[in-house]
């Protein structure tokens, strides 16, 4: 009943869920966001067994905060799927295991890669430049295997999606709802995929907020004329 | 010394559950333990108590032939809208064919500003809805101000998750006013929470559903938001063998819920027929009448 | 020897027995409360059978808790005995840590932790709580084997429940009943003791006709408030022939409640 992609292109990774949330026949919500952020350049889209999908993301989740805050980094995109993977082992080893499927996705800032992980509730784990979770992957991986292409750049890359949720829309019984995410260098970002064009929209976004955070600082840097007792504690230390 | 150190360390969590009945029973709290967690819940020494639990119990109708046949719930719904949560519910409980009560109470009154539905087990939404009440009690003597109404839904669904795969059976939304405004959550005994505007739950849902859907707007006034309550669960009540006898609606405004009414579920369906007898007549009528008569 | 123990132990591991855990048994009869405005009478037949075969002739199913309490149960007699044996117990370490009687809500409360704390290896008893609420109403307080409970003005549980259950909605809650413009619905609870008493001896005596598991003896609990004239119970020709009225003894202190056993006989075939 759920339906998850993720892409790699040349310095980006795509993340897509579907947004559907229901029990049996019934579907409850269509506006439900089934990707988690799990760092500054990190998130999954997650799916399986309901109540286990969303405790184990909050797990994850609060893992890599911890791991964020006792550290000062965050964990690579390499390291944090190490890592889930071996909660999934370890959980499937026990009593009661989650019946979790995920895809991480990541962009490591350190050599500047996009990272896709396809995992499952076994503990499985396959690198992958791009993949599907749930009906997606019975519909969707042959159009993403004709048109995807290494170092696509993100337009190609929001296009190649968007073929694959055409597919699943048009051939799976269940109507989707999905949401995306883009990660690249300067971290994660929602993709209006009604947009007319996604990626222009992000970068006029990025382009707005680099702009106002010049101007702040071009703002604190210039000399205190306006308030100069404000800075008279800092002269009096010095 | 290690003896020493066992006799005067509090036992750990995990060893309550060994305990006799009487050693937590003493301390006077129901089958809470000293630290306010639910201790004492017994289980079958077999290697499958799942197994054990649904073979000898008939929760949900599906096992007509065992023993024990528990109490549970059929429709029920709430929705948000401008004026703060409409929660309409009908008052069935069914064992097996049998209507075991026609009079059940599947709004459960958590404090004064947030109530629970009931749908699944009854014993098992009443439970545990008491226990999120003591819970919620306890946040505002511990924070000094009252609890979020997600808050409040995560304590509930982190508690059923304990259990879950256990057999518990329940399907419910825990509606409140908080510094956020009007909010409502969906928890089940799968584990799973849901915030959103506007759910319906048990086996008569799907009809609900069928008149809430075509009605529901945010912009709904009190009056009209209180009557589409109650006409889906007429229609559900109609439609669906194990919910009926009555209605119950609450109001949750911005000072805490408000009981509205408690009406006889055939008698609103008789009325809604006979309604719409009379306008189809004045309609019949206005048409017969050629020309519309308000017209210049 | 060696010979021998190789041989048993290939039998045990060529054929595990699979044991069914079922530790469950209906023994039938009924069980059944109505309250009135100021008593509450809590009955039971006093038949104890399995399948076809009838155990006892004579098995209470019907306790005195408190002086202003009374609990019946129904369903399988042996978890019946035990839940009221604990429920007893717990009733007496809150007298002794309180020094006073614990009121029904009180009660009706515990029996639902009681029965939930077995939500997983339950009780399979249907209980029903009978008596004087602390504003002195009578009350009825019915409850599932896990432990879901609501107060109600009258209740039919166990065997017969189907077939006394509709007789008590027409009865007790007037159901299905028509009144002249000029006289109301009446409220449901507040019919005299005659009137409950004559209810629940035609309840059980038409259950006893119909139903194999309902006979031999009926036992009515009659709890009255605080203060209530008992000369409907009590003086002579109140109560209809065969019937025998025995006043039981305060338990505790004694608050003025006061509680009466009356039994008659049921057809025994």
């Amino acid at each position: 009943m759920e339906c998850s992609f993720g892409i790699t292109g040349k310095d980006y990774v795509l993340l897509a869920s579907d947004m559907s949330a229901g029990r049996s026949i019934l579907q409850f919500k269509s506006d439900e966001n089934k990707i988690k952020e799990l760092g500054p350049h990190l998130a999954m889209a997650y799916g399986g067994e309901p109540g286990d999908t969303n405790n184990f993301a909050d797990y994850i989740e609060r893992n890599m905060r911890l791991y964020h805050i006792r550290h000062h980094h965050a964990l690579l995109p390499h390291a944090a799927s190490s890592w889930i993977r071996r909660s999934l082992a370890d959980s499937i080893r026990s009593r009661r295991p989650y019946s979790v499927n995920l895809l991480l996705a990541g962009f490591d800032t350190t050599d500047d890669t996009p990272h896709l992980y396809w995992i499952d509730y076994l503990g499985t784990k396959a690198v992958v430049p791009y993949a599907a979770h749930g009906m997606g992957m019975h519909v969707s991986l042959s159009t993403m295997d004709k048109y995807w292409h290494p170092n696509q750049d993100r337009r190609d890359g929001v296009d190649v999606l968007k073929k694959a949720i055409a597919e699943a829309q048009h051939r799976l019984s269940i109507k989707f709802t999905f949401n995306a995410i883009i990660i690249d260098k300067d971290g994660i970002h929602t993709v209006d995929l009604a947009a007319e064009d996604p990626i222009g929209k992000i970068e006029a976004e990025k382009a707005a907020k680099a702009e106002a955070e010049a101007a702040a600082a071009a703002a604190a840097a210039a000399p205190p004329a306006a308030a100069p007792e404000a800075s008279a504690p800092v002269a009096a230390a010095a | 010394m290690d003896t020493l150190v066992a006799q005067l360390a509090p036992s750990r969590r995990g060893d309550e559950g060994s305990s006799s009945t009487a050693e937590w029973a003493n301390n006077g709290y129901g089958n809470l333990d000293a630290s306010g967690a639910v201790a004492g819940m017994d289980v079958p020494g077999v290697p499958d108590p799942l197994a054990f639990l649904s073979m000898h119990t008939d929760s949900m109708s599906t096992n007509p032939q065992a023993k024990i046949k528990l109490a549970h719930g059929t429709t029920t719904l709430a929705f948000r809208f401008k004026g703060g949560i409409i929660v309409a519910v009908d008052s069935r409980a069914t064992a097996g064919s049998y209507i075991a009560s026609g009079t059940v109470k599947k709004v459960i009154e958590i404090n004064p500003y947030l109530l629970g539905t009931m749908a699944g087990g009854a014993a098992d939404c009443q439970y545990w809805e008491t226990y999120l009440g003591m819970q919620c009690r306890l946040h505002e003597l511990r924070n000094k101000e009252r609890i979020s109404v997600a808050a409040a839904s995560k304590i509930l669904s982190n508690l059923v998750y304990q259990y879950k795969g256990m057999g518990l059976s329940m399907g419910t939304m825990i509606c409140g006013w908080d510094k956020t405004g009007p909010a409502l959550f969906y928890v089940d005994s799968d584990g799973q929470r849901l915030k959103g505007d506007l759910f319906s739950v048990g086996s008569g849902s799907t009809f609900a559903y069928g008149v809430l859907d075509q009605g529901y707007k945010w912009d709904l006034s009190d009056e009209e938001a209180q009557e589409l309550g109650r006409r889906s669960i007429v229609a559900a009540g109609h439609r669906d063998a194990y919910s009926g006898n009555t209605v119950n609606l609450f109001h949750v405004r911005e000072n805490g819920w408000e009981f509205i009414k408690n009406y006889d579920l055939s008698e609103l369906w008789y009325e809604y027929e006979e309604k719409k007898k009379a306008d189809l007549a004045a309609a019949s009528a206005a048409a017969a009448g050629g020309v519309p008569i308000d017209v210049e | 020897m060696a010979l021998f123990a190789a041989s048993a132990q290939q039998e045990a591991v060529a054929a595990p027995i699979q044991h069914r855990f079922d530790p469950y048994e209906d023994n039938g009869g009924t069980i059944l409360s109505i309250a009135g405005a100021d008593f509450s009478v809590i009955a039971g037949d006093t038949r104890q059978s399995q399948g076809y075969n009838i155990q006892t002739r004579y098995a209470r199913k019907v306790w005195q808790l408190t002086d202003k309490v009374v609990l019946a149960t129904n369903g399988f007699a042996a978890d019946g005995a035990n839940f009221v044996k604990k429920v007893k117990q717990r009733l007496e370490w809150y007298e002794n840590a309180h020094q006073k009687q614990m009121s029904i809500k009180s009660i009706a409360r515990m029996i639902q932790t009681m029965l939930y704390a077995k939500r997983f290896f339950p009780y399979y008893v249907y209980n029903i709580l009978g008596g004087i609420e602390e504003d002195g109403t009578g009350a009825v307080y019915s409850f599932d084997p896990v432990g879901s409970y609501e107060r109600e003005a009258c209740r039919a549980a166990g065997a017969a429940q189907s077939l006394i259950q509709p007789f008590l909605d027409n009865q007790i809650y007037f159901r299905n009943q028509t009144f002249p413009a000029d006289q109301p619905k009446p409220i449901p609870g507040n019919l005299p003791l005659g009137t409950v008493l004559g209810l629940v001896i035609d309840s059980f005596t038409s259950a006893t006709e119909r139903h194999i598991e309902v006979g031999d003896g009926l036992e009515m609990y009659v709890v009255m408030a605080k203060g209530r004239a008992v000369d409907d119970l009590t003086s002579k020709g109140a109560l209809p022939e065969g019937v025998v009225v025995e006043e039981l003894g305060p338990l505790g202190e004694g608050g003025g409640e006061r509680t009466f056993l009356v039994r008659r006989t049921l057809k025994r075939d």
